[in-house]
């Protein structure tokens, strides 16, 4: 028997708000994979693992409770698109689970807003669930449109996969759960040396790093002997910072990188038999001109 | 060469190292023993002018001051390869955290960090979602066949945020625009 899944979608802010057409893409995946989709009325922002667990860790575990605790109140596990919002939601519940006294501290607080976290909802990222053998195979017979003649380059990126401690999701070191998405639409995924390289989007205070992590993983990707026809990420942070910073080092280093990079969701589509007119692929400023080719579609 | 300093013990704040390992998430810290994996691995380790390692050996001794004016705290990627090789299980990445915030405390945020709080605290969103903003996203969003985002309560998010000592955050951003 097969059990009809549904979740809680949980879309953050960047994805929503900066990027629809992202989340539209999944939104087809869903769909087509017959995962029910409950939209989380009153979420805020997860809250973003950078500024707000710099400023006050109690501040972001709290409005992260307060999330999970809508979740909770619809009885649904929540999915999530992107990784930050992961790494904030499931970290929040993993150390509150942990800590009775930050347990109760928090919900001390959400008490006088009408929330009680109890740490009942489970927190996925999409890659967790569609890289699950079932779905794999549940993959595999739905795609109409093989990947076959495309080289990618899977980048996890960061708060996806580390701390494995908490995040207990793949191997941190060697990670496969990407690639084997991948595979199962047809495409070839490469191996390549900084492919578990950071993207730099979390430096805030110096773009130089941002710069230099996203040239050294880009001018690999180009140099590469089995050349790549695109770089697929699962984070708006990654997929923004690769494209808006690789046009920029292109004109500096007048170097033709020509690498696009899409959100997983998108390949995932198109691979399952969405229209380009539902998918918007050129929304970005390196063009995938020569993968639309190359597919024909 | 960097010049010498030398730091008399009663200035040393030993209550530091307990102060952030009775943090969930930061119990490990007192098992420390200064392998440097956390720094060879580093994603910013050239940007930095104090090592992970050497943070937490600051850390250790009470050296708050001289950890609060590098620039080893917020210039961290977040890429939490410290804490995924730590053979001892330290999560120097969360333990950075919490010496970002006792500089907020102190006042010492970044506006790139703090700015980002603000706009939380007037959306619910780290992105502009009021007025004018949300009925263009709206508009976006309709003619793609996705559904209006609705907006947290606003009043909710700030009582989280005044309660946990966020409050006087916002107070003074509004005063310093005033």
């Amino acid at each position: 028997m097969k059990i009809k899944m549904k979740f809680a979608l949980f879309l953050g802010c960047t994805i929503p708000l900066k990027y629809p057409h992202l989340e539209s893409a999944f939104r087809e995946v869903s769909r087509i994979m017959d995962i029910e989709l409950e939209e989380m009325k009153g979420a805020s922002c997860c809250p973003e693992p950078v500024s707000l667990q710099s400023i006050n860790v109690d501040a972001w575990m709290t409005l992260g409770a307060r999330n999970l605790a809508i979740a909770e109140k619809m009885g649904m596990d929540v999915l999530t698109i992107c990784s930050g919002c992961y790494e904030t939601l499931k970290t929040v519940k993993v150390l509150l689970g942990r800590d009775k006294k930050q347990f109760n501290k928090v919900n001390s607080i959400l008490k006088n807003i009408g929330y009680e976290y109890k740490g009942t909802s489970n927190v996925f990222h999409f890659v967790e669930l569609f890289s699950r053998k079932e779905m794999l195979s549940q993959l595999e017979e739905k795609v109409v449109k093989p990947l076959d003649d495309l080289n990618i380059a899977a980048h996890y990126g960061c708060h996806l996969i580390r701390p494995s401690e908490i995040m207990e999701f793949d191997d941190p070191e060697r990670p496969e759960t990407m690639d084997s998405i991948l595979n199962v639409l047809g495409a070839r995924t490469v191996a390549f040396a900084s492919k578990l390289e950071c993207c730099g989007y979390c430096a805030r205070l110096n773009e130089d790093i941002g710069y230099d992590l996203v040239k050294q993983k880009v001018v690999e990707l180009v140099d590469l002997q089995s050349p790549v026809d695109a770089m697929v990420a699962v984070c708006p942070a990654c997929v923004s910072q690769y494209d808006r910073k690789e046009r920029i080092l292109s004109r500096k280093l007048d170097k033709n990188l020509d690498i696009p990079i899409l959100y997983l969701p998108e390949l995932m589509a198109i691979a399952l038999g969405v229209s380009t007119e539902k998918l918007d692929l050129n929304k970005r400023s390196v063009k995938p001109t020569k993968l639309i080719a190359k597919l024909k579609i | 060469m960097t010049e010498e300093k030398t730091i008399e013990s009663n200035q040393l704040d030993h209550s530091l190292r307990y102060e952030i390992s009775e943090k969930v998430g930061a119990k490990s810290l007192l098992k420390c023993i200064q392998c440097g994996v956390c720094s060879s691995g580093c994603t910013v380790s050239e940007y930095i002018d104090l090592q992970p390692h050497r943070v937490v050996a600051s850390l250790l001794l009470g050296l708050k001051d001289i950890i609060l004016e590098s620039n080893a705290i917020w210039t961290c990627s977040l890429c939490h390869r410290c804490t995924e090789r730590c053979p001892k299980g330290v999560d120097y990445s969360f333990i950075l955290a919490l010496l970002r915030n006792i500089a907020s405390k102190e006042g010492k945020i970044p506006i790139e960090y703090s700015s980002t709080v603000e706009t939380i605290s007037e959306n619910g969103f780290v992105v502009p979602y009021t007025g004018r903003m949300k009925n263009t996203i709206n508009r976006r969003r309709e003619k793609m066949g996705l559904p209006e985002v609705s907006s947290p309560d606003l009043d909710e998010i700030n009582y989280i945020l005044k309660e946990t000592g966020l409050g006087n955050l916002m107070k003074k951003s509004k005063e310093d625009e005033d």
